[in-house]
């Protein structure tokens, strides 16, 4: 049952993260109803996103989406902050990774609401201006 | 597009941050860094969603061999998430055309929220 859930979560996550739209964030808390620890799940997390990287920045790549120029100003800090990060993630307890991934979670959740709704709002506003305008 | 200076030193603090959440959360790294590269390297969504992955890449390398040699690692439950996650990444990628792109967001967004409030129980 365990491997079958494994395989769905990651098949529903991978749907979310190949429409880029951040499967990590989804894959973690569903793997939260398996017993699994909280540190595991995270390892799941980051291993499993690796093949689906390297096969989207093929295809990217390839349609010239890739802005290289910047780049450095980024891998480089985020580089060593991320080693920090993970050596920290080692000596902090499950329980409290746990809580900070959902805290985490709330606030991107809350966020990407916002900037969807405004958008959308946005949209919505510019169709009725654009129907009422005479010319049409 | 060349950024000025000030810019360039935002983009690496705030890039730090990103790199540091991706290593202690084991994830969420390339949020951050999606909204940095539309904020303040000024690209277009598909650009910026495109070069996150750039960047996330060799950060999720380097947090996942602290997590490896640090015995954080099971392997079993990773290789099926991993074989469910290709699988659904080749459908997430054919389905992105036919999904109206702001809705998806709304719908994430909440279900972000639900996974949240979900995990602090």
């Amino acid at each position: 049952m365990q491997i079958f859930l494994l395989i769905l979560f990651g098949f529903l996550a991978g749907i979310v993260g190949g429409m880029g739209m951040g499967g990590g964030t989804v894959l973690v808390p569903l793997m939260s109803f398996l017993d699994l620890s909280q540190k595991t799940v995270q390892s799941i997390n980051l291993i499993s996103f690796l093949p689906m990287c390297c096969a989207a920045l093929i295809f990217h790549a390839k349609n010239k989406l890739l802005v290289k120029q910047n780049v450095w100003w980024m891998i480089l800090p985020a580089l060593a902050l991320a080693v920090a990060g993970a050596l920290a993630a080692d000596k902090a307890s499950n329980e409290a990774l746990r809580y900070c991934f959902a805290a985490f979670l709330c606030a991107v959740g809350v966020w990407q609401l916002i900037v969807a709704v405004r958008f959308e709002i946005r949209k919505r506003k510019q169709k009725r201006s654009d129907d009422d305008r005479p010319d049409k | 597009m060349e950024l000025p200076a000030k810019n360039k030193w935002l983009l690496a603090a705030l890039s730090a941050a990103a790199g540091f959440v991706n290593g202690f959360l084991g994830g969420g790294g390339g949020v951050i860094i999606v909204a940095l590269l539309l904020a303040v390297v000024k690209l277009h969504q598909k650009y910026a969603q495109a070069t996150a992955l750039l960047v996330i890449l060799p950060l999720t390398v380097v947090s996942a061999a602290v997590y490896v040699i640090k015995g954080n690692v099971d392997w079993l439950p990773t290789l099926w998430a991993t074989l469910g996650v290709v699988a659904g990444g080749i459908v997430g990628a054919l389905l992105l055309k036919k999904i109206k792109g702001n809705v998806a967001k709304i719908i994430f967004a909440l279900v972000l929220i639900a996974g949240g409030i979900k995990m602090f129980f």
